[in-house]
């Protein structure tokens, strides 16, 4: 983004917050504390990208992608990288998905329901008018009415549907499943937001993961860091936030980072920690911070993500136009399910790298039936789900023995689905299956796959058990304070981004209130 | 063809001098080589093979003094790696070298006799035992020593020039396994033929055939090689059109670019290079795509894709050890090296790793367990796989239209590129591309000459 006529501010200059990171739990932050006047700086590990360098390539778009190295352990080793972790000024958001549909009111009181995994410590109403001023802000496209919500109104008309979607539409109606196009963070026309560019409307270019060209896509880059540097936020690409000064009291006095190959530190008397579910433990874990409950780096979540596969007659060229265009939520609560909470449905079109990624790894194939399989991709489309995981004590972040460029030990990730995933897992198999002979599929076939990062320092009400409190505030280090997918308490059916967002605004608000 | 016989420090008329280890031979040779002008041919026997390699690799460094060396001749050579010499049959050689004159004479002849395929006429059998036992003891012992034991395989590389090998279908350490192996991985040009019933001592025992081979590979020095996977016109009429973007286009142009055959592998050796080439015939069988030097590369580069099994080690050195790993697996169970395998006993092999039930104690040579041999397997399989579909003849064959979905703005956030205007079913643009099938492509035939 074009930061050259953006204010600065001077490394001995005590600023009022400083802010690690730039995706969906940052951006907002910084805008909103802008907006108040503060002065804040973000330090932004990756560098500053202008939509120029997008170019409708998957290998080309890897420079957005976090690719310092993560170690995958568990009975259900995650994928990073291109999978969930971005870097550049925008974080992930510069290749995120954008399918933003908001949580599900009984997913934050699971536990409460039915005594599995645990209560949110804030309420769906309290969430409530965040969601919404957060679809406002971006543009959010969505359909004239939501089936699950009656209540609920998009700013913006749905995207187009593609092949997929109109697959699973067509699917959904002969089985009795409700459908709808949609929610996505993707402008259908033409749209200024707040202290933004103008964003034309999306040309359908499906390559949403890859960098938008057009600002169509609302990554932060076009949304909620311009609004921050119109009201004088700073932004420090290539800026590698690792340790923090403290002051007589404990409190955060300065944040210590890399820049240009120099150790730099920023005064300052706040601290927004908005790195992402891996890089804010590993960071907390790496300077022994915030740690008293022992619950940092605990309970880390991905999504059960199972995708189900088939080939068509249609010509489908899953390729063109918003990628998951099409959503039901009529199994965030199964009636015959086996498992606590549930899952969302979305339609899928993929693009070409990632799905043979897939298919090498997920499907098995290689020789010449791999080639073969691939040269039907005209004819290809799927489904998948985001579905519930639950905290559980064997899903762990720490630090391994292994060191990076830095010399800093190395995130290792065992994550491992319990007997609640399992079971929903097949539930969902046993549904897509259906559905996609339902729309006449041949070759189906299952994906298994893990997907976002979320959990390792949970918000709670108890600082014994938690590490940041219902606003995401230390409950050790008073002027810290968390806004990323670290602090959910379960992962939640809905796909995080809008969450993180919602959470974000509250988090800088209450900053604004009693933070200072 | 003129010929110059040269001998080794130790041997023959040289047995006077000293300096055994492969460099000194070479300085010798290489003095040799200065003293005349001209083009000129190198042709090395056995542990002259080593010599030879060792020489082109100097030769094409720019040593002015060996300027001119148009091609290798390699017999029954020992190869840039540690030679694959059973320890008992290494001892046996060293225990008579210096021994008493009359065991000392039994035992060159023995040694002799050992190393042909059927046996030498009574003359050439008399000087060659001659040959043995004039050899300097100590040149002798220097080699099964050290000589053959250097391990010069990142050193020698991967050589440009054109090269002949050739191999004894009986020779016990050396044979047409080894070259493939150990030899053939060196060179970007080299051709392997195999001379049928005859063991290590091949130029004893059949000068014709191997004067005949050399007269053949001079007069047509290298084989063709598959060209790079071929781009339909239609296809590249969209890559060159405005609906794609610059930045794409020149990446597409850069990955549709011949592989260079002399590519020189940075985090493999050349003969974990050759062992991967032939894991990727089989997971991709694409014609002129060098999917392993691509692969070598990005490990090379440190470019990883953001994790890795915490059950593996680091990226590179997870394919060194899976290679080696594979290629000891292939040698337990068929007693020959992976490279040379048929497809199916290479395919099956695959399969087990696949399964995770490839499984090679270390003492004969396995690195990794069975599982993760399957976790390397997986990675190796979406290497070779996304890197096949960043070739745009892949997505031609796929009939993707995508790259055509952008173009080029001047705007900072651009407006009014193409994209798709419509994304139902069955509704292509006219100018989308269709699927399109290359023609089959069938791996060059191994060379046999009888």
């Amino acid at each position: 983004m074009n930061l050259d006529a953006m204010r600065t501010h001077s490394e001995d200059e005590t600023v009022d917050a400083v802010v690690i990171g730039t995706g969906a739990g940052g951006a907002p932050v910084l805008a909103i504390l802008a907006a108040a006047g503060l002065k804040v700086v973000a330090l932004e590990a990756g560098p500053n990208f202008t939509p120029e360098k997008f170019a409708f390539d998957e290998t080309l778009a890897d420079e957005i992608y976090w690719t310092e190295e993560r170690l995958s352990g568990g009975s259900t080793p995650e994928a990073f990288g291109g999978n969930n972790s971005g870097t550049g000024v925008g974080g992930s958001m510069l290749h995120w998905g954008a399918f933003v549909p908001r949580a599900d009111a009984r997913d934050l009181r699971l536990h409460t329901e039915t005594g599995e995994g645990v209560d949110w410590p804030i309420s769906h109403g309290e969430l409530r008018p965040f969601y919404e001023r957060v679809e406002a802000f971006l543009g959010v496209s969505g359909p004239r009415s939501y089936p699950w919500d009656a209540e609920r109104r998009y700013p913006l008309p749905p995207v187009l549907r593609n092949g997929p979607a109109e697959l699973m539409a067509g699917a959904c109606e002969a089985r009795g499943i409700r459908w709808a196009d949609a929610p996505a963070a993707v402008v259908s026309r033409d749209f200024e937001s707040e202290g933004g560019p103008m964003r034309q409307g999306c040309i359908n270019c499906g390559f949403c993961h890859q960098g938008c060209r057009t600002g169509a896509k609302a990554s932060m880059d076009v949304t909620y860091l311009p609004l921050a540097v119109s009201h004088g936020a700073e932004i420090r690409p290539e800026s590698f936030a690792h340790g923090f000064e403290r002051d007589r009291d404990g409190r955060i006095a300065a944040v210590v980072y890399m820049k240009d190959g120099r150790e730099r530190r920023q005064r300052c008397r706040a601290v927004f920690l908005c790195a992402g579910a891996v890089e804010t433990p590993r960071l907390l874990l790496h300077t022994g911070l915030a740690n008293g409950s022992g619950q940092v780096g605990r309970n880390y979540m991905g999504h059960v993500a199972t995708q189900v596969w088939g080939t068509f007659d249609h010509e489908v060229r899953m390729n063109r136009g918003y990628p998951s265009s099409l959503i039901t939520e009529d199994f965030i609560r199964p009636e015959d399910a086996d498992f606590a909470g549930g899952y969302l449905i979305q339609s899928l079109g993929v693009v070409p790298v990632t799905f043979a990624n897939a298919v090498a790894r997920g499907r098995g194939l290689w020789g010449q039936p791999l080639l073969d399989y691939l040269g039907r991709y005209n004819h290809l489309a799927g489904i998948g789900i985001n579905g519930e995981t639950l905290p559980c004590d064997a899903n762990v972040l720490a630090l391994s023995d292994e060191t990076d460029a830095r010399g800093m030990r190395k995130a290792r990730i065992d994550f491992g689905y319990s007997t609640n995933e399992n079971r929903l897992n097949v539930h969902a198999t046993k549904v897509m299956r259906d559905l996609w002979e339902a729309a006449g599929a041949k070759d189906v076939w299952v994906l298994d796959r893990v997907a976002h990062t979320l959990g390792t320092c949970r918000m709670g009400r108890d600082g014994g058990t938690a590490v940041v409190d219902p606003h995401g505030r230390s409950f050790e280090i008073d002027n810290l304070w968390i806004s990323d997918g670290s602090t959910f308490p379960s992962s939640l059916a809905a796909n995080p981004a809008l969450t993180i967002m919602a959470l974000a605004l509250r988090t800088a608000e209450r900053f604004l209130a009693v933070g200072r | 063809m003129r010929v110059v016989p040269l001998d080794l420090p130790g041997f023959g008329d040289a047995r006077e001098e000293s300096g055994y280890s492969v460099d000194a031979m070479a300085d010798r040779i290489a003095g040799a080589i200065a003293a005349r002008s001209g083009p000129y041919r190198l042709a090395g026997h056995s542990m002259g093979a080593k010599v030879a390699l060792t020489l082109a690799r100097r030769a094409e460094d720019g040593d002015p003094n060996l300027a001119g060396l148009s091609s290798l001749v390699l017999v029954s050579g020992s190869p840039p790696s540690p030679e694959p010499i059973p320890e008992d049959r290494r001892s046996r050689m060293l225990s008579w070298i210096d021994a008493d004159p009359e065991t000392r004479a039994r035992e060159a002849r023995q040694f002799i006799q050992a190393n042909v395929g059927g046996s030498l006429p009574l003359d050439f059998e008399n000087s060659a035992t001659d040959d043995v036992l004039r050899a300097a003891p100590a040149a002798w012992k220097a080699w099964l020593d050290s000589g053959a034991h250097e391990d010069l395989c990142r050193r020698v590389g991967v050589l440009r020039t054109p090269a002949l090998v050739v191999a004894g279908s009986e020779d016990a350490d050396l044979g047409p396994d080894a070259q493939a192996a150990l030899t053939l991985p060196h060179l970007a040009h080299g051709r392997l033929v195999t001379v049928d019933g005859v063991g290590h001592l091949l130029p004893l025992e059949k000068p014709d055939a191997l004067a005949r081979a050399i007269l053949d590979h001079a007069a047509k020095p290298s084989d063709p090689r598959a060209a790079p996977p071929a781009i339909p016109p239609g296809y590249a009429e969209l890559i060159a059109s405005d609906r794609v973007n610059s930045r794409l286009r020149s990446a597409l142009n850069e990955r549709a670019a011949a592989d260079d055959p002399a590519y020189a592998p940075q985090a493999l050796d050349p003969v974990e290079l050759a062992i991967l080439r032939a894991v990727f015939a089989r997971v991709l069988p694409v014609a002129g795509l060098d999917a392993a030097a691509r692969v070598d590369a990005r490990l090379a580069a440190g470019r990883g894709d953001g994790w890795r099994f915490i059950a593996l080690p680091a990226d590179d050195e997870a394919y060194r050890a899976a290679l080696r790993t594979l290629d000891a697996a292939s040698r337990a169970k068929h007693e020959r090296p992976f490279v040379v395998l048929a497809g199916d006993r290479q395919d099956a092999l695959l399969t087990l790793a696949q399964k995770g039930e490839l499984a090679v104690p270390p003492a004969l040579g396995g690195r990794l367990d069975a599982d993760r041999m399957r976790f390397w397997f997986e990675d190796a399989r979406a290497d070779a796989a996304r890197l096949y579909l960043s070739h745009p003849a892949a997505l031609a064959r796929l009939g993707f239209s995508g790259i055509g979905a952008g173009g080029d703005s001047p705007a900072p956030i651009a407006r009014g590129l193409p994209g798709f205007t419509n994304t139902r079913l069955d509704t292509p643009e006219p100018w989308e591309p269709e699927p399109w099938e290359p023609e089959p492509w069938k791996p060059l035939a191994e060379e046999s000459a009888r």
